[in-house]
């Protein structure tokens, strides 16, 4: 049986200091979060990350809010946890829990290492039927890695 | 190495409802052709004739195991989901990354 590893892992300097880093990626969320990136009814008005732990993150959206789960560990300037609770269909499930972390480590006075897990992907595999379908449809992924590409695209 | 072939024909694949119904009983652990049969409201060579359609669609794997033959859920969907979560940070990330370090201070 191969090992094969269920983690998404990227790491990257950032040329800014720990806090500004932490800062965009929490406070700072909807500045970066793919407009093209939300699961349910209407457009994406802001994505939120709530900055105390047990806090929501989740989507505003035309119509109303979508969770998206809840912030696991919020240790500023250093680690964040969220609970990332959006099963394959892009549905939020408050029965499916994968993590997401992000570190931030100060490198020199004015850079910083971040380095990112999103993790338990290997809990997607439980929900084969919606996994399948999510990854072969027009609304699942390859429709909003579509709309993600042109949307990055544009200019700001 | 799945294809996006595979994945439009995965798509296919689980547009039939006894298609879909397989594919759940499966998720819950491997099973031989008899035994879905006995679970579910059709014959034995019908759940046959789905099962090759799920495998073509690389949904489902089989194996031999003593004198059975047992069908399982693909687990290597779960590695597509990775690759494209993978990909989807990328570029959520290189943005949040822009983001960060423009100006603003």
């Amino acid at each position: 049986m191969q090992v094969t590893e269920h983690v998404v892992r990227k790491s990257m300097v950032i040329g800014v200091p720990p806090l500004r880093a932490f800062d965009v990626f929490t406070n700072g969320f909807d500045s970066w979060w793919p407009r093209s990136h939300h699961t349910g009814e209407g457009d994406l008005v802001k994505a939120v990350i709530e900055p105390h732990q047990g806090g929501r993150w989740y989507a505003v959206t035309t119509v109303g809010e979508e969770e998206w789960g809840r912030v696991l560990v919020w240790d500023p300037p250093r680690r964040i946890v969220l609970d990332w609770q959006l099963n394959a269909d892009f549905r939020y499930d408050a029965d499916f829990h994968t993590d997401v972390e992000a570190r931030f480590t100060a490198e020199g006075d004015s850079s910083t290492l971040f380095e990112f897990e999103h993790r338990d992907i290997e809990r997607y595999g439980d929900r084969a039927e919606e996994l399948a379908a999510a990854l072969g449809s027009d609304g699942g992924w390859t429709g909003i890695m579509n709309g993600f590409a042109a949307a990055a695209q544009r200019p700001a | 190495m799945a294809t996006n072939q595979a994945l439009v024909n995965g798509f296919d694949a689980l547009g039939d409802p006894t298609r879909r119904a397989i594919l759940e009983r499966l998720s819950t652990g491997p099973l031989a052709v008899g035994e879905l049969a006995r679970a579910m409201p059709v014959s034995r060579p019908a759940v046959s004739q789905h099962l090759r359609v799920l495998k073509l669609a690389d949904l489902v794997i089989d194996e031999a195991v003593g004198t059975r033959r047992l069908y399982r859920v693909n687990p290597t969907g779960v590695q597509m989901l990775r690759k494209q979560l993978d990909k989807f940070w990328d570029q959520a990330l290189a943005a949040y990354k822009d983001a960060a370090e423009a100006g603003g201070d």
